[in-house]
């Protein structure tokens, strides 16, 4: 199934289809010394059809903005066509999820502004979003993602500025991340492969792995050779 | 000389050198070209020193915080899952491994205070021969004064785990900028936020179902709501909607006839930071003087 997240955002996906490459040339033009690392990088990019994430940190803001549409539409599926035996209380949270997720995506974005990568097309076609054990599996690939993104992303910010608003979302994806675990399996919220490392701490995500995963729920492909990670 | 081949220098001699900056690039960038080229050894030794003797202290500060805490939710925990049978067995795994957890965040905190050189938390009356690492229930009064009975049943138990995990995550966000001087510490730190967010979630998720609580609370705070009348202070403040000076409740949300962000979710969608200084108001009817 092919779920695009919203209808606003559809109509500019034409005028952009053009608009990511130029892009790339005007960084590799004006880099000076900097853009001749990037034109040795373009040698080995993958097509210019690819959606160009930026550099730096528009970069790893362009990495949790399309994060945040893939759990939007993915919430947006689900509350659609929600799993067969779904409780009120398990309807009411879902809509609480999604809205917490398109509050997180819209900050993003305007955080973003013109950098913000466009309209990107869904491609959910593994999740069985009819039967409970699929969706919530899947919702916590997506939740745990979430929640151990963001450190990723401050191992390699420049802007310090971000840090306060995205640890504040951190502990909320968390929050998200326990309960999915919660109702897939009682007792389960801090438990499940790559979830908690050997100190107790949260799993953290590099981007590069971060949009790997993400890329297993999305048709658009993305150019992150500047996407910094570790 | 080249600059860069003196920073592989210093790392050579010192690994834990960038540690005490916050990461390689914001040195690189902040040198910029004013500094002249003859002075660069000088200006990047007396730029570790300042780093460090300025941040290690404040830094230590904020995990010990961090400690005094975890230490107050392992015993909690540990005294409650220990408690006849005020968990019910359904929830006893859940509570455990919060236990557990608790327990690994304060060696965690332990070994990184002891590495960055400072002296790490004990809470009041830790007696070290007697004490059981890190289960301290003389230093603790959980029934506030006589107000609750968190060991007598278990709807009071989850009231009070909410408020202890809420709390535990206003005081790490509220000091989180102070942390931004150590990469490594911060990333870990917001490691640490993330499962508390789950322990939290989980305590939250239990008064929802388990013991149906009367506010039908979420797995995560919406507004400022709090568990009941005399525990508001410990939301004062989480019904904020500006983030970065937007604000979330003005962002569209098409699903909405409004197209507006409801409330609810504009507050939830961001867990406040709280001052130290509230931190400790807030943590001391909890504690034995």
């Amino acid at each position: 199934m092919n779920t695009n997240n919203t209808p606003e955002t559809l109509q500019v996906q034409v005028e952009e289809t053009g608009f990511n490459p130029s892009r790339r040339r005007f960084f590799q033009l004006a880099g000076g010394v900097a853009g001749l690392g990037m034109l040795a990088a373009s040698c080995r990019r993958t097509p210019a059809s690819d959606t160009w994430l930026g550099k730096g940190d528009v970069a790893l803001l362009n990495y949790l903005y399309i994060l945040k549409q893939v759990t939007v539409a993915f919430y947006t599926q689900a509350v659609a066509t929600p799993y067969y035996d779904i409780t009120a209380s398990e309807v009411e949270l879902q809509l609480d999820i999604r809205d917490q997720e398109v509050a997180h995506r819209e900050f993003l974005k305007t955080l973003l502004g013109k950098d913000a990568v466009k309209t990107i097309t869904m491609e959910m076609s593994a999740v069985t979003f009819a039967d409970k054990s699929s969706f919530l599996s899947h919702a916590a690939t997506l939740e745990d993602l979430s929640a151990s993104a963001y450190a990723g992303v401050m191992k390699v910010l420049t802007d310090q500025s971000y840090i306060v608003s995205f640890s504040k979302m951190a502990s909320v994806d968390a929050r998200h991340a326990g309960y999915v675990r919660d109702i897939l399996n009682h007792n389960s919220f801090s438990s499940g492969m790559n979830v908690l490392d050997s100190k107790g701490l949260n799993w953290m995500t590099s981007p590069s792995v971060g949009m790997a995963t993400l890329s297993n729920y999305i048709e658009t492909r993305f150019d992150i050779s500047n996407l910094p990670t570790f | 000389m080249n600059f860069r081949h003196i920073l592989n220098e210093i790392e050579n001699q010192d690994p834990e050198a960038y540690h005490n900056l916050s990461d390689r690039r914001s040195m690189l960038g902040s040198f910029g070209s004013k500094v002249a080229l003859a002075a660069l050894p000088f200006a990047v030794a007396s730029m570790f020193r300042k780093a460090s003797a300025q941040t290690t202290d404040v830094v230590v500060d904020v995990l010990n915080l961090a400690l005094e805490i975890e230490f107050m939710q392992y015993t909690y925990y540990r005294q409650g899952n220990n408690t006849g049978s005020l968990i019910p067995s359904n929830d006893l795994p859940g509570c455990k491994a919060i236990e557990n957890q608790k327990k690994m965040h304060v060696s965690f905190l332990e070994t990184l205070i002891k590495e960055l050189g400072g002296v790490p938390f004990k809470p009041n009356y830790y007696t070290s021969p007697t004490t059981v690492h890190p289960y301290v229930p003389a230093a603790y009064d959980f029934t506030m004064g006589g107000t609750y009975t968190p060991f007598a049943d278990y709807a009071t138990f989850l009231k009070l785990a909410q408020i202890l995990e809420d709390t535990g995550i206003h005081a790490i966000q509220g000091q989180i900028t102070t942390l931004q001087t150590n990469n490594a510490v911060l990333t870990q730190m917001v490691s640490l936020l993330a499962v508390k967010g789950r322990h939290a979630s989980f305590v939250r998720l239990m008064r929802r179902l388990a013991v149906n609580a009367p506010e039908t609370p979420t797995p995560w705070i919406q507004n400022n709501i709090p568990p009941s009348i005399p525990l508001q202070k410990y939301y004062v403040g989480e019904d904020n909607t500006e983030q970065m000076g937007l604000n979330i409740a003005a962002l569209g949300n098409t699903y909405y006839n409004s197209g507006l962000m409801p409330q609810t979710a504009a507050t939830a969608a961001f867990d406040e930071g709280y001052t130290k200084d509230a931190i400790m108001t807030l943590i001391a009817p909890f504690k034995k003087i």
